[in-house]
């Protein structure tokens, strides 16, 4: 097994995993999409909303706003010690109070103040109501730690994808530089360099096999390695990339565990 | 996690899984199948809305299929743990 990192900054992450099955791949790519928990509003009181919108909207366009994670101090409601009714180690209270005086406001994912600053929106910038001169909105949100599997919000990422390597062999003595297949290439990965075709960055090649298909003298092949994956993840903001794949290895780790003990009774 | 035995023989088992879905089962199936004396192993998924799955898995004798289904699932433990502190080096942590 392989690990190489190739693009990396605050919210994506590519990386290489070499030596693995598609089973594995897949598993840990449905841990990031379904199973990391991240902090998300699941619970709204409503105090005064004289908005155009109804309470049910607000709530949800609340719901889907990310918020940013701390795993560390808080557990899942399920786990709590409190039974899931709701403490300070499973929830964080976020209040909301504007009112439009004179003129139109538009209410912001930055208005909503938290009690813990840790737990904040990802953007400020996130429009949620606009208010007409008179009205006004107030409420107190509940944000809680959830999984992706029960509701998009607790997703922690956008997207989590993986392509095979791809793997591409020129039969230099059929090639006869005619550069079709550079013309041809959308991710133009291909190119004729000192009367020799060569391939440039082979990461970038989505497997479209045009190359091969305008080929006058086939010397041309695709394929790819079923046991390397290319994996690219974009986080919403909420956990740093590199967490989210740590945090679903962990899952991993710990669903195995689970059931090495569970099979471990019945013997 | 529940397990819960459906059919035991010498030879077979069929256990079903509470609270796991394609996630896992498809990875324990894989590595069942890598275990040259496991001669089958299959899971299905009743129905999507319950979260049951039921896991098949037939040896050709030398090894009692819960033993099987316990070195599967100790080489994906293995593995993981080994990704973990690959993934960990490499973001340098």
């Amino acid at each position: 097994m392989e690990i190489q990192i190739l693009e990396r900054d605050d919210r994506n992450l590519s990386f290489i995993l070499k030596g693995v099955d598609v089973a594995f791949a897949n598993a840990l790519r449905r841990i990031i999409l379904a199973e990391v928990p991240t902090m998300a509003i699941d619970k709204v009181l409503f105090v005064e909303n004289t908005s155009v919108f109804f309470d049910e909207i607000i709530a949800h366009r609340l719901g889907l706003i990310p918020l940013t994670t701390d795993l560390d101090s808080y557990v899942l409601p399920e786990e709590c010690s409190c039974g899931g009714t709701g403490c300070d180690q499973c929830q964080v209270v976020l209040s909301l109070k504007v009112e439009a005086k004179d003129d139109i406001v538009t209410v912001y994912s930055r208005d909503l103040v938290s009690q813990d600053p840790k737990i904040v929106p990802v953007s400020g910038d996130i429009p949620i109501v606009k208010l007409k001169k008179g009205q006004k909105l107030e409420l107190e949100a509940y944000a809680r730690l959830g999984r992706g599997r029960e509701h998009a919000k607790w997703q922690p990422v956008s997207t989590v994808a993986y392509k095979y390597m791809p793997q591409i062999s020129i039969d230099l003595e059929k090639c006869n530089k005619c550069g079709n297949c550079v013309e041809n290439c959308p991710r133009r990965i291909l190119r004729l360099e000192d009367d020799q075709l060569v391939i440039t960055n082979i990461i970038e090649c989505n497997l479209c096999r045009l190359c091969e298909e305008v080929c006058p003298s086939k010397a041309i092949k695709v394929s790819w390695d079923e046991r390397t994956f290319i994996f690219r993840l974009e986080s919403t903001g909420s956990l740093p990339p590199e967490r989210i794949v740590e945090e679903a290895i962990k899952i991993l780790i710990r669903k195995s565990e689970d059931f090495e003990n569970e099979l471990k009774k019945l013997r | 996690m529940k397990v819960k035995v459906l059919e035991k023989t010498d030879k077979t088992i069929e256990i079903e899984l509470d609270g796991e879905g394609h996630t896992f089962c498809n990875l324990l199936r894989k590595y069942l199948i890598d275990d040259e004396r496991v001669t089958f192993a299959g899971y299905r998924i009743d129905h999507p809305l319950i979260g049951k799955t039921k896991i098949y898995v037939r040896t050709d004798g030398t090894i009692d299929p819960i033993d099987a289904l316990l070195s599967a699932t100790e080489r994906i433990k293995k593995d993981a743990e080994t990704l973990l502190m690959l993934f960990k080096r490499e973001v340098g942590e």
